[in-house]
């Protein structure tokens, strides 16, 4: 065992530090409950924090004395990261994230289908455009049309709605 | 019919609504209508708010209905939605009542009810105290004595902290002169865990809507002690008032239109519901879902929801929640 | 009227030409929602509730009956092919099963859970109508601190899943634990770990975690070191159960089954509970050539185990509402609101006043359960093939699933950030060996033994005796005892026997 700090590691385990001290001030700011309660509101979540902030300090240790992310089959096998794929693939969530209100279900989830195939490799943007519209169309006819649960017309909805006759939500 | 006539008509429809069903009525008020509802499908609001769908629509009084969900947090997550995104339209509803009253407050909502515009009250359910069937106590009286003499020992199962079933135990014990917070309140997630915990004794009694017990009471598994209801919803049990507690409560539902409309598309909301609520089909509707009319609208229904709200506040910030 | 009779008049009816139609439509229904994630039958039931006005309350039933278990059938199949788990119930059986599916085996892994599936719908059904009252007047017993005590014994079953290494692996189920603290507390009305948001006033949903460290993360990661140009395809083996797999998979579906039965009758029990004991039970009873699949090429005994406990559950939650009128599920909470738009209030006498929708109800049950392994194990060929679709399309598809099932019911761009960010925190979880399974058992065990504590507290009047003082409680902690120390008792005895016996053998 080498005795060499891991800084990965010894990043994980600040984050995780950081995470029970995160729940440390979270359950400090819950309201203190005159109610009667034997156990209040707020003891599981300070034994929660207590116990994220131990076992962070516990990983900073371990890193500290060489880490354990270099013995993890995952960490070993894996190739350096490929900016492009990771890019592209956090591009498309971004993207559904933004889009998803103002232009709704079926342009934001086929631009995050486009990007996300782009980022493993795929070719043809446009062949997985063509997929990807027709796809999330149908979802969104089932949602609003069969089950009748609205999840908002977009621009692309609204549209074909108008071209069925109907007036969209 | 042109549209104006439609408005005048409207206009004087809640004068009107009493007397009876007029032809007009037959005549779509609104081709579309919104219908808002701030908590998931299938739950209390989105019942109601369907209903209305499907009595309005089949009475030809408004064309077409579109339904928004958006839960979260007894509808305050919907509610600040429903404010901006309606501004000024006087073809919206939402669907709200009691739960958000309490929401609202407990939760220090920075929008409320007082940025929409209320337009009735429609259905309500009172509350029932129970015990399980094996209990000692016999009467309301015995239960009021054990409150009085220990209320941290008097375990009471119900809904939610701060729902209408903790508000109620809190009106009881305030009303014995006690503090609302002494009371040991038991809260489970929902109507069948606590009435497991009531049917297996695990509590001394239970508080909730009189319909999530009624079977249970006559089938004896639970004893009805009283009723929250300003009269008697059973005639065999009596309601708290009358056995020297002074507490009406009931959990309501009504509906509410978007802020900023004007006199006239007030009105023609009022109108709407009013005729609604006369409906024969509508009747028919509350029957079978077992609702209790509780029909309010106007200046009537603002003076109890002010009311509504000072109670349950008074309530809530004795329990340390508001 | 005894169950024979009953379930002879209930097949009579059942067996008509439109019952049989309803059952066929509401298991079509309930396995195509159970697919995607978030929708699970209860809201599909309430989204179908309209058709009370139009259908008889026979025909309704069996459609609502057929959703059910349709639900409980298809959210494995996610589960396994996507390592999308549809349901909370069906979130075990991801562990094992989507293992299998990367390994070529998710043929048998399919047709284990149908088979197993339909082996615990057959005896949760049959627990409805011969067991069902008594098992409930005894579930009744339970109060709030034998619930605790019983949810101390799950979380026993952490230990099966905690991986190489303690530290890591508590960190994960505390990673949990604080991820099922956010919301509103039940008990007090208090927001917690909120940061002040309105939309996590509701808490996080344990399914839209699942899916994040399970899919969004297994996608993050797969890009990370994706080599351009290299078209990875996953082999798709053998389609059925080979001998050996049926052996190992019987006695699993049994001891599912039998595990989850009595934890859907308890009104506090659910489907998850049973589904992580059964994990436990099968990766601490595995034969030991096939222990080394555990958590690295997937056993088909973590897959068959939890899938028969989730089904049985699910049969079981079925017992207090028909029994007592008690809904211990949103789904069973939406069927008693469909109950009481005919006009029939369900409730202790239901049995009596209704005998004939209550056991056409149960034989439709059967119908419904035959007819759903008839239509899954030939589809078992079919849902295999989207293992064939390129890796691009695939993970596409993937990302795109999950946040149609998150977005489609929440309307809310917050829990596609939660999805998004969890997925984000699970790709680094798993680039540093954390084990992601205890982070979901924390949050599905922590808030219900929170919660159980406290009313467990507030009823004893801060007496912390009640949970040995109550008989139930206190058998239930014996046994989380035992199954905490037992197996290294028993090692250690086995071991200090073998030891004696060499002694002997050498003097």
């Amino acid at each position: 065992m080498t005795s060499r700090l891991s800084w990965p590691d010894l990043v994980a385990g600040l984050v995780v530090l950081g995470f029970g001290l995160i729940g440390f001030w979270q359950a400090s700011v819950i309201p203190v409950s005159p109610l009667y309660a034997q156990v209040g509101p707020k003891a599981i979540p300070y034994v929660v924090a207590a116990g994220l902030t131990a076992l962070g300090i516990g990983l900073t240790i371990s890193a500290l004395r060489g880490g354990w992310s270099h013995e993890n089959p995952e960490m070993a096998e894996a190739g350096p990261l490929n900016r492009r794929a990771m890019g592209l693939l956090l591009a498309g969530l971004l993207v559904n994230l933004v889009l998803i209100v103002p232009a709704g279900f079926s342009i934001a989830a086929s631009a995050q289908f486009v990007l996300v195939a782009a980022a493993f490799g795929s070719r043809s943007m446009l062949r997985d455009l063509l997929i990807a519209l027709p796809l999330t169309l149908l979802v969104w006819f089932l949602f609003v049309q069969g089950l009748g649960v609205n999840i908002g017309a977009g621009l692309l909805e609204s549209f074909i709605l108008r071209l069925m006759g109907q007036e969209p939500v | 019919m042109n549209r104006r006539t439609v408005l005048a008509a409207t206009a004087l429809a809640p004068f009107a609504g009493s007397l009876g069903l007029r032809d007009a009525a037959a005549q779509a008020r609104f081709a579309n209508m919104n219908m808002f509802i701030p908590a998931g499908p299938g739950g209390g609001w989105d019942g109601l708010g369907r209903a209305i769908e499907q009595v309005a629509r089949h009475a030809g009084l408004v064309g077409n209905f579109q339904f928004e969900n958006v839960g979260g947090a007894g509808g305050i997550v919907g509610l600040p939605r429903f404010v901006s995104q309606r501004r000024g339209r006087g073809d919206a509803l939402m669907v709200s009542g009691s739960i958000m009253v309490g929401a609202v407050l407990s939760n220090r909502s920075p929008v409320s009810l007082a940025n929409v515009t209320p337009i009735a009250r429609m259905t309500q359910e009172v509350g029932v105290v129970v015990v399980p069937a094996q209990s000692d106590i016999q009467d309301i009286a015995g239960l009021l004595a054990a409150f009085r003499a220990n209320p941290g020992g008097t375990s009471v199962a119900g809904g939610s902290a701060g729902g209408t079933d903790h508000i109620t135990l809190g009106l009881i014990l305030r009303a014995l002169g006690r503090n609302a917070r002494e009371g040991s309140y038991v809260a489970f997630a929902g109507g069948g865990p606590a009435q497991a915990a009531i049917l297996g004794a695990q509590v001394k009694a239970g508080i909730s809507g009189y319909s999530e017990f009624a079977e249970q009471i006559r089938a004896g598994r639970m004893r009805a002690l009283a009723t929250t209801g300003a009269t008697r919803s059973d005639p065999n049990i009596p309601t708290l008032k009358e056995s020297g507690v002074d507490v009406v409560i009931a959990n309501w539902r009504g509906v509410f239109g978007a802020p900023g409309i004007n006199a006239n598309q007030k009105a023609a909301l009022t109108s709407f519901i009013t005729d609604l609520v006369a409906l024969p089909a509508w009747r028919e509707m509350m029957e079978t879902r077992g609702w209790d009319n509780a029909f309010l609208a106007g200046a009537e229904f603002e003076r109890f929801l002010a009311a509504d709200i000072s109670a349950t506040e008074s309530v809530l910030k004795e329990l340390g929640l508001a | 009227m005894n169950a024979i009779d009953g379930l002879s008049l209930g097949f009579s009816h059942a067996f008509s030409l439109g019952n049989l139609g309803w059952a066929l439509l509401g298991c079509f229904l309930g396995t195509a929602v159970g697919v995607l994630p978030g929708i699970g039958p209860a809201l599909t039931i309430a989204l179908l509730l309209p058709i009370t006005y139009q259908v008889s309350a026979t025909g309704a039933f069996i459609l609502f009956c057929g959703v059910f278990y349709g639900a409980m059938y298809g959210g494995s199949t996610t589960s396994i092919l996507l390592n999308t788990p549809g349901e909370s119930g069906s979130i075990i059986t991801a562990l094992e099963g989507a293992k299998m599916a990367r390994n070529g085996r998710a043929g048998p892994a399919l047709a284990t859970s149908a088979v197993g599936s339909f082996v615990a719908g057959v005896v949760g059904t049959l627990g409805i109508a011969f067991l069902g009252p008594v098992v409930v007047d005894f579930a009744l017993v339970l109060g709030p601190a034998e619930y605790f005590s019983l949810m101390l014994l799950c979380f026993v079953t952490v230990s099966a899943v905690l991986g190489g290494s303690p530290l890591r692996g508590l960190t994960s189920l505390f990673f949990g634990l604080s991820l099922g603290l956010v919301g509103i507390d039940l008990q007090t009305g208090q927001p917690r770990m909120t940061f002040g948001l309105p939309e996590l006033f509701d808490g996080v949903n344990v399914v839209l975690v699942a899916v994040a460290l399970f899919a969004v993360a297994e996608a993050l990661h797969m890009a990370w070191n994706h080599v351009d140009g290299k078209v990875q395809v996953l082999p798709v083996g053998r389609l059925w159960l080979s001998r050996t797999d049926l052996k190992r998979s019987f006695w699993p579906w049994i001891r599912g089954a039998g595990l989850g039965f009595p934890f859907g009758v308890m009104p506090a029990g659910g489907t998850e509970m049973p589904t992580m004991l059964s994990y436990y039970a099968e990766k601490k009873l595995v034969a030991p050539e096939y222990a080394h699949e555990f958590g690295t090429t997937g056993a088909i005994e973590g897959v068959a185990g939890p899938e028969a406990a989730n089904n049985a559950a699910a049969a079981g939650i079925l017992v207090p509402m028909l029994t007592l009128g008690l809904p211990t599920s949103a789904t069973a909470a939406i069927m008693l609101s469909a109950f009481q738009s005919y006009g029939i209030q369900p409730g202790p006498l239901l049995f009596q006043t209704q005998a004939d929708l209550v056991w056409t109800l149960i034989a439709s049950l059967f119908i419904a359960n035959v007819m759903l392994v008839v239509l899954n194990l030939p589809l078992v060929g079919l849902w295999v093939k989207i293992l064939k679709i390129p890796t691009p399309q695939l993970y596409a598809g993937i990302l795109v699933f999950a946040t149609i099932g998150t977005y489609g019911i929440s309307n809310s761009v917050t829990d596609l950030l939660l999805l998004y960010g969890i997925g984000i925190i699970g790709m680094f979880m798993r680039r540093f060996d954390f084990p992601v399974a205890p982070v979901i058992i924390g949050m599905i065990l922590g808030p219900m033994a929170e919660q159980a504590l406290r009313q467990a507290m507030t009823i004893s009047e801060g007496d912390w005796t009640t949970f040995v003082t109550r008989p139930g409680s206190l058998i239930i902690l014996i046994l989380a005892a035992l199954a905490l120390f037992g197996p290294r008792l028993y090692a250690l005895a086995t071991r200090r026997r073998r030891t004696a016996a060499t002694a002997s053998v050498d003097s």
